[in-house]
């Protein structure tokens, strides 16, 4: 615990080789000196808001669009929905580049949280004044000891540390974050009581929870 | 900023993640999470385990046209601006509130007692949840009261106690179905809280339920 947050402290540069999953590292060509991969999809976000670089849109367009795409079908939107669900959140990508800080974020993290507040005001009808995404993954405004950054490092931990939970932990996770189902129709769906399903999604917390913590906190 | 040590329980930021918390409870979270760095890692371990989800999903073919009507509608100009700001009310100038609360509409300040003042969010009635504004006199004690709902409490400025321990700014504060305290605020500050009740609270005291009627809580 102590020496994640000694890693935090140090404020490592980005690090290329640790993006979240495979498919995004095979698309990793080259490393800048700031030790950026190019096609990296940080970079090419971070492309996309210094020069409008609408090639650079045009490749994370095809790398996310057909993820986000199968990520609402199973949310349980039509193929139609599915796919304009995708095409604005892309579009979001686009205009909101400019908030998006890759010491802070991974891509994939950065985009699966506008797709998510996409999805969720479309479900609603509801607009709110202010979206998630940028504020949540904002720079902190004071580099507080305890205050864990998810960086892109961390993100692909998290992905790591998922595989090696128990099957009924990646069972709630899945039906939680992938199905989007309340805790009590959780329980329904699994035939247990909904005790147990909050304990299970408890411990994969806590199990996930220190691809980051900080060890600070009580 | 004092360190907040009573956070909002990580099932129900999971359940504020997922959107399903009604108006007033999600204003709260909101509030209590731009003021606590701890709960918005918290909240960024779920947009994380989201996209860890996304990452390994195998992908469906996006419409031959896809990438074509995608750069199209990046050269659109972006249409409608975000709301303004409601005007922050008189009696809340001066005081430093979040930014989320500051986005937010209130309706006009009462007063529930001497020395206490409320004000609810200006929104549509949502069911009998009640979300408002209360500002209590430093040194002063509520009446007991018992909660027949989830009634969720942020302090924003001053110090509260109850039985179980002592609320600073940032702090929050959940009373489930069947609680019952009689918070007391500590002398020298007077305290600012926003909370988010599913139901109306009710006075154990006589005092209190002759003031429930002018508080309208």
């Amino acid at each position: 615990m102590t020496t994640r947050m000694t890693a935090h402290a140090d404020k490592k540069p980005f690090d290329p080789d640790t993006f979240l999953g495979s498919s995004v590292a095979m698309i990793v060509s080259d490393h800048t000196s700031t030790g950026r991969a190019d096609g990296s999809p940080e970079a090419l976000i971070v492309r996309i808001a210094a020069t409008r670089d609408r090639d650079a849109y045009a490749q994370l367009f095809t790398l996310y669009a057909p993820k986000l795409k199968a990520f609402m079908m199973g949310r349980g939107l039509s193929a139609n929905e599915a796919e304009d669900l995708a095409q604005d959140a892309l579009l979001s990508v686009w205009r909101k580049a400019g908030y998006f800080d890759p010491s802070k974020a991974a891509a994939t993290t950065w985009i699966y949280a506008i797709a998510r507040n996409l999805h969720i005001d479309g479900v609603r009808k509801q607009k709110r004044a202010r979206d998630l995404p940028e504020d949540l993954w904002a720079p902190e405004p004071d580099a507080a000891a305890d205050v864990a950054v998810i960086g892109a490092e961390d993100a692909r931990t998290v992905a790591v540390l998922i595989d090696t939970l128990p099957p009924e932990q990646i069972e709630v996770i899945r039906l939680s974050f992938f199905e989007d189902l309340s805790h009590g129709d959780i329980a329904t769906a699994l035939s247990i009581p909904l005790g147990t399903v909050k304990s299970r999604l408890r411990l994969a917390m806590m199990r996930l929870r220190t691809a980051f913590d900080t060890g600070t906190r009580v | 900023m004092s360190k907040i040590s009573h956070h909002i329980d990580e099932l129900l930021l999971l359940d504020y993640h997922h959107r399903r918390l009604n108006a007033g409870q999600s204003l709260l979270v909101a509030t209590h999470v731009e003021m606590c760095g701890h709960c918005r890692s918290q909240l960024r371990l779920f947009d994380a385990i989201g996209a860890a989800l996304l990452q390994d999903m195998p992908p469906v073919a996006m419409r031959a046209d896809a990438l074509e009507l995608a750069l199209a509608r990046i050269e659109r100009p972006e249409e409608g601006e975000a709301p303004a700001a409601p005007v922050v009310p008189p009696y809340l100038q001066g005081i430093d509130l979040p930014e989320t609360l500051r986005q937010t509409a209130f309706k006009k300040r009462y007063w529930a007692a001497p020395g206490v003042w409320m004000a609810h969010v200006d929104t549509p009635k949502d069911g009998k949840s009640l979300t408002y504004l209360m500002h209590v006199k430093g040194g002063m004690e509520m009446p007991v009261h018992d909660h027949h709902g989830l009634e969720m409490t942020l302090v924003l400025t001053g110090t509260f106690s109850d039985h179980n321990g002592v609320y600073r700014p940032g702090d929050c504060i959940s009373c489930a179905e069947g609680d019952h305290h009689a918070p007391a605020i500590a002398a020298g500050e007077d305290c600012l809280c926003l909370i988010a009740a599913l139901a109306p609270i009710a006075p154990k005291t006589l005092l209190g339920k002759l003031l429930k009627p002018f508080a309208r809580i």
